[in-house]
């Protein structure tokens, strides 16, 4: 069992820099914990944090209820796999990989076991004996895996260790990481700024933008309900379209005007806008590229929207729609038997039981809270 | 002509001229050398009636050998020299390594800047200014000299700057903090990490300052000719001084000593030469 517990972490940097605010997590054993956000948001400084790499300015962090704040690295029980991968160049990947157990005094005949065992999961037998120059970019990733691994520690601690590699090797490793977790069942927190990793192999996400938590929860959960603009526009790619609206309530029925085009707001997301006294007043309208489609011929049933097509772009099994609506950017993602083309002025369906919405000001989601 | 050819034409002339120049500069630097291979095996009056010559008007002769190293009491002064040059080069090593690990590391902290600073500073000082005072403070206040335990100390302490200016540049530039990061997560201590960690990765940079100041301290002259005035303590440079007398110098003796004080230093050279070019370059350019 392992599970970790940060409470009210904070990170001021001697300049007064405050990268980290109030960061409250628990992490249950086995999770897969995911912290996504831009450069600079403090995802890494926490990950360092918990690695004991850098000190906590305040607040609590726990492991399996030990207070951990002031314990040396050595001492957390925790590995590391860096952006890098930071593999000792001086030593062979056997080396690298046994160091750590070489240093606890781990008898001989046991680390030579232990990386065997491990390189065999890895498929790096046959590159053992080799330092790491001579390794591709894809191997060392696995060698700075393997020593981690062959530690068998309570939490492994991964800072953007796919960031390094091309395009097909990460989606390669990404499978490969997956499959690790669910063969070793070990709790992992992993670093990225790319969504994609963070949906696919996180069990939860924790979106941060300039030191302040946004939302934890599932991928699930954050795609089809962010809790603030900024999740709704991280997750998800493309990401999210968002549009001004103008509320219209009319006797019981709710109006959205973009422009020229309105919108009926469906009964089970009404309320909120009747309630919140936004008649007459600008929301924020969150349409994903997926719930727009060819809305020709649905003119009348307040459910589509003018869109001025500037880019069509064929990926294959779908094609992207760039165009303008109401002066806004926006990308559409429909089937490629649709066949609208640039220049064309198109009129999109939208689904509105998939919208979202949110206030101008606040940037809070009307219709879910965590 | 085209202008093509006229290009290749001057590229042509411009290369002949330097190889020449290199060629000049070539045998300027390597001409003292082969004088004392070429006179070592003749006897005086070869030398003097014809240095040039591959080979005396006498033969071929090894007598230079045992007579410079009975007179110079080659085995003593040949210990001194090789006790002083590797207690110092491996002091030298060992303190400015550390040092430029600590100022590297904590940048930040205006101490170790402070003291950088500091040693860059004190390189540029002449050894001569420093010359008169140091005799008159060891000497004279201390009354330490004398020693080869001294000698090492001001070896290590003229040398000691350079030295960490050159690990402090590898340092920064080639050896990354996730290493150290990765090792402390590993379970090392801060002692361990350098140790295991950064020390071996120094390599190219140990090597060079090996050969730099190894070869400082074993043909420097002019601090042990001031520290050193007891025979037994003498350095190699010190005891060849006896065969140049003040009527006549015995040549063949000159350059047989000469010849067996460098090719200590020549040898290892050639063992370490591998790694100088890259530790004199590493912190020259971001790897």
């Amino acid at each position: 069992m392992s599970s970790l517990s940060l409470k009210h972490i904070e990170k001021i940097y001697p300049n007064g820099f405050h990268a980290v605010q109030d960061f409250n997590l628990e992490v249950e054993d086995k999770e897969f914990i995911i912290f996504v956000g831009p450069s600079g948001c403090g995802k890494s400084t926490t990950l360092r944090m918990i690695a004991g790499l850098e000190d906590i300015s305040d607040g609590e962090f726990l492991i399996d209820g030990v207070k951990m704040n002031d314990v040396e690295p050595k001492d957390r029980d925790i590995a590391m796999v860096f952006q890098s991968y930071a593999l000792y160049p001086h030593m062979t990947v056997r080396d690298n990989m046994g160091f750590a157990l070489k240093l606890r005094n781990v008898p001989k005949d046991e680390i030579d076991a232990k990386v065997n065992e491990v390189a065999k999961i890895l498929d790096l037998e046959k590159l053992l004996d080799r330092k790491p120059k001579a390794l591709s970019g894809g191997q060392r990733q696995r060698v700075a895996m393997g020593r981690a691994i062959v530690r068998n520690p309570k939490v492994f601690l991964m800072d953007e260790p796919l960031s390094n590699l091309d395009a097909k090797l990460r989606v390669q490793m990404r499978t490969e990481i997956a499959k690790l977790h669910e063969r070793l069942g070990t709790t992992i927190i992993y670093v990225t700024h790319d969504q994609t990793e963070a949906m696919t192999l996180g069990t939860r996400i924790v979106v941060m933008k300039d030191g302040i938590v946004q939302q934890i929860n599932t991928p699930e959960h954050l795609y089809n309900k962010p809790c603030n603009l900024f999740v709704a526009g991280f997750i998800g790619s493309p990401q999210m379209n968002f549009l001004d609206a103008v509320v219209e309530v009319k006797g019981s029925d709710v109006f959205l005007h973009v422009g020229d085009d309105v919108l009926k707001v469906p009964d089970n997301k009404k309320q909120v806008l009747i309630d919140g006294g936004y008649d007459g007043k600008v929301v924020v309208l969150g349409v994903r590229p997926e719930y727009f489609g060819d809305g020709r011929g649905l003119e009348d049933q307040f459910c589509t929207l003018k869109c001025k097509i500037e880019v069509r772009e064929l990926l294959g099994a779908e094609v992207f729609l760039y165009g303008d609506i109401n002066g806004k950017q926006c990308t559409a993602r429909v089937a490629p038997e649709v066949d609208l083309v640039h220049g064309m002025l198109a009129t999109y369906s939208v689904n509105m039981d998939k919208i979202q919405l949110f206030d101008k000001e606040t940037e809070l989601n009307l219709l879910y809270h965590d | 002509m085209t202008q093509n050819e006229k290009a290749a034409a001057a590229k042509k002339r411009n290369h002949a001229i330097m190889i020449t120049i290199l060629i000049i500069l070539f045998i300027l630097f390597i001409m003292p050398f082969i004088l004392v291979i070429i006179n070592v095996f003749k006897d005086k009056a070869d030398i003097v009636s014809n240095p040039l010559a591959l080979i005396g008007a006498h033969g071929f002769t090894l007598k230079n050998f045992p007579e410079a190293m009975r007179k110079m009491d080659f085995f003593n002064v040949f210990k001194n020299s090789l006790i002083i040059t590797v207690s110092a080069t491996f002091l030298t090593i060992l303190i400015s390594s550390m040092t430029s690990f600590v100022i590297v590391r904590n940048g930040k902290w205006k101490m170790c800047t402070a003291v950088f600073a500091l040693m860059v500073a004190s390189m540029v000082i002449p050894f001569q200014v420093l010359m008169v005072p140091l005799v008159s403070v060891y000497g004279g206040i201390f009354n330490i000299l004398n020693s080869r335990i001294t000698l090492i100390f001001m070896h290590v302490g003229f040398s000691v700057s350079m030295a960490t200016f050159m690990f402090h540049g590898a340092i920064h530039s080639t050896i990354p903090l996730e290493l150290e990061e990765a090792a402390l997560i590993d379970g090392c201590t801060r002692w361990q990490t350098f140790w295991k960690i950064v020390f071996p990765l120094l390599k190219p940079t140990i090597a060079t300052v090996t050969i730099i100041d190894a070869m400082a301290f074993w043909n420097d002259y002019l601090l042990p000719s001031l520290v050193l005035t007891r025979k037994e303590i003498y350095t190699i440079p010190i005891a060849t001084q006896q065969f140049y007398g003040t009527y006549s110098t015995d040549i063949g003796l000159v350059m047989a000593a000469l010849l067996l004080a460098m090719l200590p230093i020549l040898i290892l050279y050639l063992f370490l030469q591998k790694y100088i070019v890259a530790g004199v370059t590493s912190g020259a350019v971001k790897g």
